[in-house]
């Protein structure tokens, strides 16, 4: 995502419209990877910037593929919100420090791993709530969010493969 | 310095994210019918929180003005006792009858929920169709009637208060003067107008006015208010300001009267229009 942040961005969020509208899963598998459109921001991007980010790419999926208007941005500002602690507290401050992307082949599979399934448990579970809007029961609620984490982070760690380059090079 | 700056820019974030996070929501609730419900359930839940607490705080600090109130009460209900004790040492009752002297049965209650901010307000009493309140019960206190019983479930009453601009009782003044509908003038909460009052009948400001007992729903002789201003509607009619004894602000405990011998009337009148 760095030579080309905005074209990649704007691709990935092109790839989630169609994952949304044409690749279902199932019926209640949420197949998501704009969390981790926004936690490979680039770290010159701050917090506010990326929350509006956030939520232009929340509403244009929304818009655009199939779901209710709000509801990816409602569920993905919090990600974009957290996005500095969250690197922080997994990568340490070096990503910041010397201005680099968080990448798989930088920082490994387990540290990326972590951060994508922090990210996407927090989309999906302000995602899963809002949708279901209380109406389900818990375990319902719980086996849904486990389900779309396990195929949404496989999904993920594709995409991160593609969207992260490897700054040593 | 650079603290200042990044406490400031934290400030800025959490805003940023509120005001997205409000945009969303409100976006979400406009497009999402399960949404919008869910919203409005949390709403209403906190709001009824909310007010429950507000209410048994304020009950709290008014308790000492309450028990001046029903020691007030207790002390005019014990006169009357004892009044009614005398006379009816003097009178034979049939006990067999098992009905009061008066026709109405009182139950004594407390409302949990009332309104006064709006032109058709209602009340929400801790009585119900187990502690025999039925519809079209009165509801009243020593000071005034309070409203009319609409609806019953198990352990709540729902009713229509007197501030109701549909709501009318039957009201004279004084104990045997003039009779007219007695209803809230719909902007203060403790003046009625008392009309269809003939013109040829004298009053003074200042005059009690009572309930006539002319309707099943209430006994006679409630004293409501004292007559204020008149105006003469159409050249025909006088319409007399009430002031009410009430305050329909500071409610809490009330009485639901049922008229035991309703149903005979009205099998001969026909219902009685509120």
């Amino acid at each position: 995502m760095r030579n080309k942040p905005v074209l990649t961005f704007i691709l990935f969020v092109v790839a989630q419209m169609l994952l949304t509208n044409y690749f279902h899963v199932g019926a209640y598998v949420v197949l998501t990877i704009l969390p981790v459109l926004i936690l490979c921001l680039p770290t010159t991007v701050a917090t506010v910037p990326a929350m509006c980010i956030a939520f232009a790419s929340g509403l244009a999926v929304d818009f655009l593929a199939e779901g209710t208007l709000g509801l990816n941005a409602l569920s993905l500002v919090p990600v974009a919100f957290i996005r500095k602690g969250l690197v922080g507290l997994i990568f340490g401050m070096e990503p910041f420090e010397h201005k680099e992307s968080i990448s798989l082949k930088k920082y490994g599979f387990a540290k990326m791993s972590v951060a994508i399934l922090l990210s996407l448990a927090l989309f999906l579970v302000i995602y899963i709530l809002a949708e279901c809007a209380f109406t389900r029961p818990l375990w319902f609620l719980a086996t849904r969010a486990g389900v779309s984490l396990l195929a949404s982070y496989a999904v993920c760690i594709l995409i991160v493969n593609l969207l992260t380059d490897d700054d040593r090079r | 310095m650079p603290r200042e700056k990044s406490v400031a820019a934290g400030i800025v974030s959490l805003a940023v994210f509120l005001l997205l996070e409000a945009a969303s929501l409100l976006m979400l609730t406009h497009n999402g019918t399960l949404q919008r419900l869910a919203v409005a359930r949390i709403g209403h839940g906190f709001m009824a929180k909310t007010w429950g607490t507000t209410q048994r705080i304020s009950g709290y600090f008014s308790l000492a003005r309450t028990n001046d109130e029903l020691a007030q009460e207790n002390h005019s209900l014990t006169e009357r006792l004892r009044a009614l004790k005398a006379v009816a040492e003097v009178t034979p009752y049939d006990s067999l009858t098992a009905v009061p002297p008066d026709g109405f049965k009182y139950t004594s209650a407390k409302i949990i929920k009332s309104g006064t901010n709006s032109q058709h307000n209602y009340i929400l009493i801790d009585k119900g169709s187990d502690d025999g309140i039925v519809q079209n019960a009165g509801i009243i206190t020593s000071k005034g009637v309070v409203g009319i019983v609409e609806a019953v479930s198990r352990h709540y009453a729902y009713a229509i208060s007197f501030l109701n601009t549909e709501v009318n009782i039957s009201a004279r003044i004084g104990t045997d003067g003039a009779v007219g509908p007695l209803a809230w003038d719909g902007t203060s909460t403790n003046r009625g107008l008392l009309k269809e009052i003939s013109l040829h009948v004298k009053f003074a400001p200042g005059d009690t006015v009572y309930t006539s007992g002319y309707s099943t729903i209430f006994p006679a002789d409630i004293p409501l208010g004292v007559t204020g201003d008149a105006r003469v509607i159409n050249g025909a009619t006088n319409e007399i300001q009430v002031t009410l004894f009430q305050d329909y602000t500071m409610l809490k405990y009330v009485t639901v009267v049922e008229n035991l011998h309703r149903e005979e009337i009205e099998s001969l009148t026909g219902p009685e229009k509120k």
